[in-house]
């Protein structure tokens, strides 16, 4: 997959480079650099023949499309990584501290429900074999 | 309380049901949720929940993972975590993507080039890429010379303008014109009409200094020594 990755890259840097200078020949031209410029725009129909024959090869890269807002933006797509490990470890937290308060509560109902109705808390631990006493 | 509890139940003889008017036991798989009770069938039907307690239910089933797990070290994150939160990333897409020429830092909706674009309208594909033709090559023969201005300079980056500097170093020398480059904002009425205010006026002063460079330069290749006494351009001209 990485290596199927970084054709699909070399490619698309090579074709990007092929138009930067097709670019350059354009900006200022001179009748003879129509040969070269033929050649280029050949050579750019190949790099997208290229491009379309390594499609299949990552065919089974899924891309968030959240990204694609940050690509858009100008954004350093990375920055979306690290958003996402950011929000991920943040709602660990916030769930790991409700779980916690939820322990706690769940102790001191037992412990005051205990106090005041013994016998039927008795019944219940019985019925809930996992309850400590 | 109980008796105004029961359900209208689908009513089948009691002597079919092995346990008489008792309800059948199912076992089921997940039993989590599920209230403990008894339905009677019979003359009186009703559900009497089962057990001491009143909707007690089945508690669910205990998970290995939980929210109160570290998942990042549960799903080997943490050297990722590491790694985006201890250097400090840059905003900008070029930092990303530094060996890719042209302007990438500006929205791709400026210029049409957004990847949103292509998901909502997706480019018609599956047809064969096949080599351009001698014709089709013809299509591309171009006339000699320089592009025109609006062109010129759509690839290279805005320099960021301070407003001191901008006031203080006016350049008269005309090599530098080249580092005055500004986007392609007149390319388009649509574009035009768009930007802001303050955005038309530094274009406008843009154009200005651009002419009146264009009109020093064609002054310095008629008479090249101002000091010496030279013509006038009208006056070379007529010569």
């Amino acid at each position: 997959m990485a290596s199927s990755l970084e054709n699909l890259e070399s490619q698309l840097e090579l074709f990007a480079e092929n138009v930067r200078q097709i670019h350059i020949i354009v900006s200022d031209f001179q009748p003879q650099s129509q040969n070269v410029l033929n050649q280029k725009l050949q050579s750019l129909v190949h790099g997208l023949q290229e491009v379309d024959k390594l499609k299949t090869q990552v065919q089974e890269v899924h891309v968030p499309l959240e990204v694609f807002d940050y690509i858009d933006q100008g954004r350093n797509p990375q920055l979306y990584t690290k958003d996402c490990i950011e929000k991920a470890l943040a709602k660990n937290e916030q769930v790991k501290g409700k779980i916690d308060a939820y322990r706690k509560f769940k102790a001191n109902m037992l412990l005051e429900l205990s106090r005041t109705f013994p016998n039927e808390l008795n019944k219940y631990r019985a019925l809930r074999s996992n309850i400590p006493e | 309380m109980m008796g105004d509890q029961f359900r209208k139940v689908e009513q089948f003889s009691p002597k079919s049901s092995p346990r008489g008017a008792r309800s059948p036991v199912v076992s089921r798989q997940d039993s989590s949720g599920t209230l403990k009770t008894t339905i009677l069938l019979g003359k009186n039907p009703s559900i009497v929940p089962s057990g001491p307690f009143y909707l007690l239910k089945e508690p669910p089933g205990e998970s290995e993972l939980t929210g109160a797990t570290n998942l990042m070290a549960h799903y080997n994150l943490e050297h990722s975590y590491s790694k985006f939160s201890g250097k400090k990333l840059k905003e900008q897409l070029s930092s990303f993507l530094p060996s890719l020429p042209g302007v990438i830092d500006s929205p791709g909706q400026q210029d049409n080039s957004s990847l949103r674009s292509v998901i909502d309208k997706p480019p018609i594909c599956g047809k064969e890429i096949l080599p351009l033709s001698s014709v089709q090559l013809d299509g591309f023969r171009l006339h000699p010379g320089p592009l025109p201005e609006q062109y010129r300079y759509a690839n290279q980056a805005p320099i960021k303008k301070h407003k001191n500097k901008h006031k203080k170093h006016k350049h008269k020398d005309g090599s530098l014109q080249s580092q005055e480059v500004g986007p392609v904002a007149e390319a388009g009425p649509d574009t035009h009409e768009k930007k802001h205010k303050k955005q038309k006026r530094h274009d406008d002063d843009k154009e200005r200094k651009k002419r009146k460079k264009e009109k020093k330069r064609k002054k310095q290749k008629h008479s090249p020594e101002h000091s010496a006494g030279g013509m006038t351009p009208s006056q070379h001209g007529s010569n």
